[in-house]
């Protein structure tokens, strides 16, 4: 310890600073530790849940989807004809067009986006809504019309599910794959008849051959797999009457441009995964923006708590100061002594707080917690990005050396002649 | 060895807050090396600021002071820190020993802000000098530890550190016992005899004033 200190007398004058007021160090260290603590958990928990529930999404929506947007409210053929600048034209009870969902062509356009190299799969897509009767149970919800092989290689069906076999679904033509939440408000399990009733008023005896479950809650609660053909005879139409082309790619991050490409290659509406989710990216942004404010908060406060013992160390030295400048220490000696005070207490405590963070986070990704949220999850999922321990500890160095900044400046300051002279 | 260690010029200091006031009003003197000088006056003569002017501590006034042929007013703030670091030694009523640091380390902070020798060699300086002033025993010792006229040794010691060429004091008998006194003045006294140190000291100490080789006596800003 001598030889360390002998040639950095800076250095232990601190050092000797900071053990003399032991209780105010550490109080002012157990401030940054907190407050790199909740950065690291905050972050860790935030980010782990909302990358969880990207990938889950990544996995359960299509990358870019391709659909025939219906606009249902549309300007009355009368305001063609008449200038509405400078009147009102009223037009009561007009209704929506009975317009197509169908994707026409589907099946040839599947046939094309299957060439392009950038994709890994294609698949047409039924959507309707229905209800499902299990003897006296009725639910609503919504029937997903699909070839089961195709739609496998975009969400790994079979990968999530719980009970039974996906393939059934081509030797069985009645099957259908139920979401567990929904397989569970009915009572049925694999194996049970159903009855599936479309707003077309078809009904159907269909086969639970599967129970599926794919972590988002929505999904599981509600939607049901029957093939693209049971689909097409619950709205009574024909073989080639799809809704809606799923695409997954071989690199989604350019899914927003394969989008734009497709809707104006192929005139439909085509949307990446993004914007399909953009409501949920919204929230995101707001959570994210939360504990930001919170984090900072935290650290600002544990700022003022360095600011303070600065203060009161300053103060307490000034003759030590005084002293110092009249043996030929410069301003920047006496400055750069400060400095180091609050730098070691904003990297022990920052490193104490990580060490803190990291633990917490261990420990709390430990206990099981069933959540039916956004997506169901049964622990909590905590990322472990080395970037956050790098950034907290960056944050934590940086906020306590600008607290230390204005007390080391003021002390740097100080005319010894005055303090001598006052004593 | 006529030469001239200190050389003051035309110093004139006024203060215009509160009220105008002239502190040091034309004052020249010279300190010729290997002299020892005691300033003495009344308080609110101006002695003291005269001290501070002349040890380049306090560098707003009038006039031109000379160290060593160094204008003191041409030097930055920087090299006037280093100045004294090589150049001059203080010694205060108050000690100022830096508490929870030991003597021996309070001896060599200004060594180490010099930064010219090793460990060892400080340490031995250090020793050597502490052995001069008679507390070498108390070297391990915590500063606040020792007796008050121990503590001012250790201060002597320490402005002797870096073999400063002048030695600078503000009464540093002032909280001194007699019998401390006299050890203090006696260590004073063989520091110009012996290793010719040029010594200028503020003090209204008789005892003090009659030990130095040349009394300056300051009225109201002027010497008389």
């Amino acid at each position: 310890m001598n030889s360390l200190f002998s040639k950095r007398p800076l250095l232990r004058i601190a050092w000797v600073h900071l053990f003399s007021k032991k209780r105010q160090t550490i109080v002012a260290m157990l401030g940054v530790m907190f407050g790199v603590t909740v950065f690291i958990f905050q972050a860790g928990l935030l980010t782990g849940l909302q990358n969880y529930f990207i990938e889950k999404t990544v996995n359960t929506t299509a990358h870019v989807h391709i659909y025939n947007e219906v606009r249902t409210a549309r300007p009355h053929v009368v305001t063609r004809y008449i200038d509405t600048a400078d009147r009102w034209v009223v037009v009561r009870n007009q209704k929506p067009r009975d317009e197509e969902r169908k994707v026409k062509n589907g099946n040839q356009i599947i046939g094309l986006i299957e060439k392009d190299p950038r994709v890994e799969g294609v698949a047409p897509f039924l959507g309707l809504q229905g209800i499902f009767r299990f003897g006296m149970s009725q639910q609503a919800g919504t029937l997903a019309g699909v070839d089961i092989i195709r739609e496998n290689t975009l969400f790994k069906v079979q990968e999530n599910l719980i009970d039974g076999d996906m393939l059934r679904m081509e030797t069985m033509p009645n099957g259908i794959i139920l979401g567990s939440g929904l397989a569970d408000k009915l009572g049925a399990s694999v194996g049970n008849s159903i009855i599936v009733i479309s707003s077309k008023g078809v009904a159907l005896d269909m086969k639970v051959i599967a129970i599926s479950k794919t972590g988002i809650t929505l999904q599981d609660n509600t939607r049901a797999y029957i093939s693209l053909r049971n689909a097409q005879r619950l709205l009574q139409q024909s073989g080639s009457y799809i809704t809606d082309i799923n695409v997954r790619l071989r690199d989604v991050n350019q899914a927003q441009a394969i989008a734009q490409e497709y809707q104006s290659k192929y005139g439909y509406r085509a949307e990446d995964w993004k914007a399909a989710n953009a409501n949920v990216f919204g929230i995101f942004r707001i959570q994210n923006l939360t504990v930001t404010f919170v984090i900072i908060s935290i650290l600002v406060v544990s700022g003022f708590g360095i600011f303070n013992i600065l203060m009161t160390i300053i103060y307490e030295k000034m003759p030590d100061i005084a002293i110092l400048k009249a043996m030929g220490y410069r301003d920047a000696d006496i400055s750069r002594i400060f400095l180091i005070e609050s730098l070691a207490i904003g990297s022990t405590g920052g490193l104490l707080g990580l060490l803190l963070g990291f633990i917490t986070s261990k420990i709390v990704g430990m206990v099981p917690l069933n959540i039916q949220g956004f997506v169901s999850v049964q622990y909590l999922i905590i990322n472990f990005n080395p970037l956050f321990y790098l950034a907290a500890f960056a944050f934590a160095l940086v906020s306590t050396t600008v607290a230390g900044y204005f007390p080391a400046r003021k002390a740097a300051r100080f005319d010894p002649v005055e303090i001598i002279r006052s004593r | 060895m006529n030469h001239a260690m200190i050389s003051a010029r035309h110093v004139t200091k006024r203060f215009t807050e509160p009220v105008d006031f002239t502190v040091l009003d034309d004052v020249s003197i010279d300190v010729q090396e290997g002299e020892f000088v005691v300033l003495v006056g009344p308080s609110g003569s101006g002695k003291t600021t005269l001290m501070y002017a002349l040890s380049t501590l306090d560098t707003v006034y009038d006039g031109t002071i000379r160290i060593d042929d160094t204008d003191i007013r041409s030097l930055s703030k920087n090299q006037l820190a280093s100045f004294r670091n090589t150049m001059i030694g203080f010694v205060f009523q108050f000690h100022y020993l830096l508490p929870d640091f030991t003597v021996l380390d309070n001896v060599m902070l200004p060594a180490q802000r010099l930064g010219l020798w090793t460990d060892e060699e400080m340490e031995d300086r250090a020793m050597q000098k502490l052995a001069l002033l008679g507390v070498a025993d108390q070297a391990t010792k915590k500063s606040n530890r020792l007796s008050g006229g121990q503590q001012q040794r250790v201060a002597i010691a320490r402005a002797l550190m870096n073999d400063p060429k002048i030695l600078f004091g503000d009464e540093p008998t002032g909280n001194l016992d007699t019998k401390n006194t006299e050890v203090v003045l006696d260590i004073l006294q063989e520091l110009k005899s012996e290793f010719k140190q040029t010594i200028l000291m503020v003090t209204h100490d008789t005892a003090f004033a009659n030990r130095a080789d040349r009394i300056i006596s300051i009225r109201d800003g002027r010497i008389v």
